[in-house]
């Protein structure tokens, strides 16, 4: 789906579909199914795995604790699948055209520049993972809990030095706030086929079928 | 000890590196541009990161090493006295080498580029490895710090030590001179031969031959006594 806006509104109706109904999950798994490169995506994001396995110790929790710990479980990976397929077709600059279109010239740009620093600042944490990875392999260190905690004050500390240099930089630039931009959008007729599914998921999920065709009968 | 690279080739997009050759034990110099994918065959050569093609043979080889470009990569430790640790060493005796003793409890990535990188040769340089991989082990030094490098280096006898550099005004006394052009690693021999093949040669030494001078090695003792023989 090549419009950003288009796609951010299709994720956000199939993500409440799937949170507020398990039939509404399923229609929403099928539309993963049908519209996205599904697996294909998975493999390339990293994280996903722990996710899951999060998501699965929490469904327990919930059983245990005498909820429905499988409903909770479907909705959730089905929100998942959509973050990824969401994340992995975001292009760079889209925010801020998304940000500038919808909030104009001062607060959408700052908003949307946020979003984009916060995207790069998704793939530097994923880029320093695997450096700090590679330095525990050459020092002989494997991953575990006393790694851990060092890992992530690196991690946190990276992230802080980045944002105060990117801070610096826009200052000594003379930004103060707000900005000029002409947001531009693409869009394939194409795309109107998986936004309108998406429409009919939810009209699917909150519509009472089994009503109709008992009436039908 | 021997490293064997055999047919050794990785792609980068469409870029191509290929490598062929045997690392013996001493001391090599592999040269080239920046971006000729020298950090790309330290990473081979140590197994992290699969070549495309070919093999790599460690024979005789049980520890390896490699000192990436980046200081700040090799960061494991919440403090300075920590990462010294975490390459399984004893704080104080490297601290105090380094000068910065009074920085134990800073964070190593709150120390500048050159401090940090004094430190971390410090923790590689402690130990003694049969592989030694150093990719542009230079940058970020002074001078001094350049030249204690060399020193170090020149009287390292034990095991395979590979220089991946494009520095041009200080070396060690190196045994082999390898370069990468057009994406190949040649071999460019044994010293003092390998000299007159070797095409990255500083001007200095490029000078110091064309001028009918014979080097016996490119260290700056060397480079002293070929200029001021008469």
């Amino acid at each position: 789906m090549q419009d950003v806006r288009m796609r951010i509104c299709t994720a956000t109706l199939l993500t409440l579909v799937s949170f507020f109904s398990v039939v509404g999950a399923v229609g929403v798994f099928v539309w993963w199914l049908v519209f996205t490169p599904r697996f294909h995506e998975i493999k390339r994001i990293r994280m996903v795995t722990g996710t899951l396995i999060l998501v699965a110790v929490a469904a327990l929790f919930i059983s245990i604790a005498g909820g429905d710990g499988l409903s909770y479980l479907v909705r959730m990976i089905t929100i998942i699948l959509i973050g990824i397929w969401l994340f992995s077709e975001q292009k760079t600059g889209e925010f801020l055209h998304l940000g500038v279109w919808l909030l104009g010239n001062r607060t959408g740009f700052e908003m949307g520049m946020i979003a984009e620093m916060g995207m790069q600042m998704a793939e530097s944490l994923a880029a320093d993972l695997d450096r700090i990875h590679m330095a525990m392999m050459i020092k002989g260190q494997t991953w575990g809990v006393k790694t851990l905690v060092p890992a992530g004050l690196i991690l946190v500390s990276d992230a802080l030095v980045r944002a105060q240099d990117t801070a610096e930089l826009m200052a000594v630039r003379g930004f103060y706030n707000g900005g000029t931009f002409c947001p531009k959008f693409t869009h394939k007729r194409y795309d109107l086929i998986p936004a309108m599914v998406a429409i009919v998921v939810v009209f699917l999920a909150f519509i009472p079928v089994s009503e109709f065709l008992i009436l039908y009968q | 000890m021997k490293l064997h690279l055999n047919a050794t080739h990785a792609y980068r997009g469409d870029w191509l590196l290929a490598a062929q050759g045997t690392f013996c034990e001493g001391l090599h110099l592999v040269s080239g541009d920046v971006g000729s994918g020298k950090s790309t065959l330290a990473l081979m050569m140590a197994g992290l990161l699969s070549p495309a093609g070919g093999s790599i043979v460690r024979d005789g080889i049980s520890s390896i090493m490699i000192s990436l470009q980046f200081p700040e990569y090799h960061v494991t430790g919440a403090t300075v006295a920590e990462e010294c640790r975490s390459w399984g060493l004893e704080s104080d005796p490297i601290l105090s080498e380094v000068n910065l003793m009074d920085k134990r409890t800073t964070a190593p990535l709150a120390l500048s580029r050159g401090e940090l990188k004094r430190l971390h040769l410090a923790c590689v340089l402690a130990k003694n490895y049969d592989l030694l991989l150093l990719d542009e082990p230079f940058s970020s030094l002074d001078a001094r710090e350049k030249e204690r490098l060399c020193e170090h280096l020149s009287r390292r006898t034990v095991g395979i030590t590979v220089l991946f550099t494009h520095e041009q005004t200080c070396f060690p006394q190196v045994d082999h001179i390898w370069e990468i052009q057009h994406g190949e690693l040649l071999d460019r021999g044994k010293m003092p031969d390998a000299l007159t093949r070797w095409e990255h040669a500083p001007a200095l030494i490029k000078k110091i031959i064309s001028a009918g001078k014979i080097l016996k090695n490119i260290s700056h003792l060397d480079l002293q006594e070929a200029v001021c023989r008469t």
